[in-house]
C-alpha cells in the first residue's frame, strides 16, 4: 500500500479520522484504552451501517456525535456496574458468579435501563415489580397507591417503551 | 426537516401500541377468557399485529432470562439503586432551581436537558418557559422576540452588541446604532453578524438553523472555515463545521413570534412536531397519517385547541392516553 490511499471509502475515513476521533475521546473520557475502544466502536458502527459523507468535516461532524452516544453508553454502563458490585458486596453469592455470567447480566441490565430509563418513576417501578417481581396489579396498585386500572395504563405504557427500544436494536433503526 | 425515509423503516407504531396495551391486559391473572379470544382474534387479523407482538414476548424473555441468571434479585436493587441516584440528581437541581427563586422549567424539559445547558438557561439575562412567547426591547432599540422555552444572553461594550442564544429561537429586528457597533449573535456553533436587518436563529439538535427576512447576516462558524452571507428571503443551517449552502426560507417561518403557526401543505408530523415545543409532555403522530398536508393558521397559546382544530380539518383523532402522553392518529369510522 506504498503511500496509495485505499479505495475503499470507509477505510479512508478511518485512516483520515481515526487518530483525530481517539484524541477527542481520551480528552473526554481521560483514559487511552478507554478511548481506543470507542473509537474503534464508532468505525464498526459505520461499517454496520456505510454512509457517504460530501466533506471531511461532515464526517468528522458525523463521528464526534456518535462518540458523544458512546461515551454516554459508557458513563451509563460503568454507573449500572458500579451498583451492581455494591450490590453484590451487601448480597454476596456463595459461588462468585462467572466472567460469562457478569457478562450476560451486564449486559441485559443495560439494555433493560435503556428502555426502563426514559419513563416516570411509577411506570418503571410498576413494570419491574411485575416483571420482576412477580407482583399482581392488585399489589402493585396498593404499594403505588394507585388504581389497577392505572397500573394497566402504565403497564402499557412501559411495554410500549421497551417494545420501541427493542425495535431499534433489532432493525437498527435510529 | 424531519428524514421521512429513516422513519419508514420503523415498526408500525399503531401496531406496537396496541400489542403493548393488549399485554397489559393479558399480563395481569385476571384476564378473562373473552380477553384472550379477543386477542386471539387480534394477532390472526393481521401479519403487522403477529411482529408487533413479536417485539412484546422479545421484551418479556429479556426480562425472563434477568430472573434466570440473578434469582436472588440482585437486578432490581442495581436499577433501583441506579434510577435513585439519577432522581437524586434531578432532585438536588430543582432545589437549587427553588433556592435560586427560578421557575418556569417544567420537569419534562429538564428530564431531557443536559445538565451544563440548565444552568445556562437559569443565569440567562433573558428567557421564556414551555409555551411562552415574548417580546423584549433592547436598550439600542433593537427588538426581540424570544420563542418558546429559549434564552438569550446581552452584552454590549464600547466595541459590539453581542447577543447569546443559548437555548431555543430568537427573532432579532435590528435598530441602527449611533456608535455604529455591530451587533452579532453567537450560538455553540459560530457567530451571525447582523448587516442592518431582521431574522431568526433557532438553535436545536447539534446545529443552528438562521432565517433573514430583511438585510442579510454573515454567519462564521467556529472552527474558522470562511464565512458565508446570507440574503434576505434565505436561510441556512450550520454547526461548528460547516455551513450548508443558502436556501430560499419560509416566508411563515417568523409567524410564531405573532403567537402563530402557519401551515401551507406542510407534512403533519412536522406540524405537530411544532405544536409539541409550545407543551409539555409526549406529543406523537402515527407514522400512517405523517405525511398528510396540513393548511391553517394554528394558535401557539393554546395548543389543546390547535389540535382540536386539527380534529375538524383532517381524518384525525387526538387520543390522550395520559394526561402527558397524546398521539394524533387515524380516525376511524
Amino acid at each position: 500500500m506504498q503511500g496509495d490511499a485505499p479505495s475503499d471509502p470507509i477505510a479512508q475515513l478511518y485512516v483520515r479520522h481515526h487518530g483525530w476521533l481517539r484524541q477527542l475521546l481520551r480528552r473526554r473520557l481521560g483514559c487511552t484504552e478507554t478511548a481506543a475502544d470507542l473509537a474503534q466502536d464508532a468505525f464498526v458502527r459505520l461499517l454496520a451501517r456505510p454512509r457517504e459523507f460530501d466533506s471531511s468535516e461532515g464526517a468528522r461532524a458525523y463521528l464526534s456525535t456518535v462518540a458523544r452516544g458512546l461515551c454516554v453508553d459508557f458513563w451509563r454502563r460503568r454507573e449500572i456496574e458500579q451498583a451492581w458490585l455494591t450490590v453484590l458486596e451487601e448480597q454476596p453469592e456463595p459461588v462468585a458468579p462467572s466472567p460469562e455470567q457478569h457478562a450476560i447480566v451486564m449486559e441485559t441490565l443495560c439494555q433493560v435501563d435503556a428502555m426502563l430509563r426514559r419513563l416516570p418513576e411509577n411506570v418503571a417501578r410498576a413494570f419491574l415489580m411485575s416483571q420482576m417481581q412477580g407482583l399482581r396489579y392488585r399489589q402493585i396498585a396498593e404499594k403505588l397507591q394507585v388504581s389497577e386500572r392505572m397500573v394497566k395504563k402504565y403497564m402499557a405504557r412501559a411495554m410500549l417503551q421497551c417494545a420501541l427500544v427493542e425495535a431499534e436494536f433489532h432493525d437498527g433503526y435510529r | 426537516m424531519t428524514d421521512t425515509g429513516e422513519r419508514r423503516s420503523e415498526p408500525d407504531f399503531r401496531s406496537l401500541e396496541q400489542a403493548a396495551e393488549w399485554f397489559a391486559i393479558l399480563n395481569d391473572d385476571s384476564v378473562s377468557v373473552t380477553e384472550r379470544e379477543a386477542w386471539q382474534n387480534w394477532l390472526h387479523a393481521s401479519p403487522l399485529h403477529r411482529r408487533a407482538w413479536g417485539y412484546v414476548e422479545t421484551v418479556g424473555r429479556r426480562f425472563g432470562r434477568l430472573r434466570e441468571e440473578d434469582p436472588a434479585g440482585r437486578s432490581v436493587r442495581t436499577l433501583d439503586t441506579v434510577r435513585g441516584q439519577r432522581l437524586s440528581r434531578r432532585q438536588a437541581i430543582k432545589n437549587l432551581a427553588l433556592l435560586a427563586g427560578a421557575a418556569g422549567l417544567g420537569w419534562v424539559g429538564w428530564q431531557r436537558t443536559p445538565l451544563p445547558e440548565i444552568a445556562r438557561r437559569w443565569r440567562a439575562d433573558y428567557r421564556t418557559a414551555v409555551g411562552e412567547v415574548r417580546q423584549e426591547l433592547l436598550a439600542d432599540g433593537t427588538r426581540l422576540w424570544l420563542n418558546t422555552n429559549s434564552a438569550v444572553n446581552v452584552d454590549y461594550d464600547s466595541d459590539q452588541r453581542r447577543l447569546t442564544l443559548v437555548a431555543g429561537e430568537v427573532l432579532v429586528a435590528t435598530a441602527h446604532d449611533p456608535r455604529a457597533r455591530p451587533l452579532r449573535v453567537f450560538t455553540e456553533d459560530g457567530a451571525m453578524q447582523a448587516l442592518g436587518t431582521r431574522f431568526t436563529v433557532r438553535r436545536t439538535d447539534g446545529h443552528t438553523d438562521l432565517a433573514v427576512s430583511e438585510g442579510a447576516v454573515r454567519v462564521s462558524p467556529l472552527s474558522g472555515v470562511p464565512p458565508v452571507r446570507v440574503a434576505a428571503g434565505e436561510g441556512t443551517r450550520f454547526t461548528a463545521d460547516q455551513v450548508a449552502p443558502p436556501r430560499p426560507a419560509d416566508p411563515a417561518g417568523e409567524a410564531w413570534s405573532q403567537g402563530l403557526l402557519l401551515a401551507d401543505e406542510r407534512p403533519l408530523d412536522e406540524l405537530v412536531a411544532e405544536l409539541s415545543r409550545y407543551r409539555h409532555g409526549h406529543l406523537g403522530v402515527d407514522p400512517e397519517i405523517a405525511d398528510l398536508n396540513v393548511m391553517g393558521a394554528y394558535p401557539l397559546q393554546d395548543t389543546d385547541r390547535a389540535l382540536a382544530m386539527l380534529e375538524r380539518a383532517l381524518p384525525v383523532t387526538v387520543r390522550r392516553i395520559l394526561p402527558w402522553w397524546v398521539t394524533v392518529s387515524v380516525r376511524r369510522l
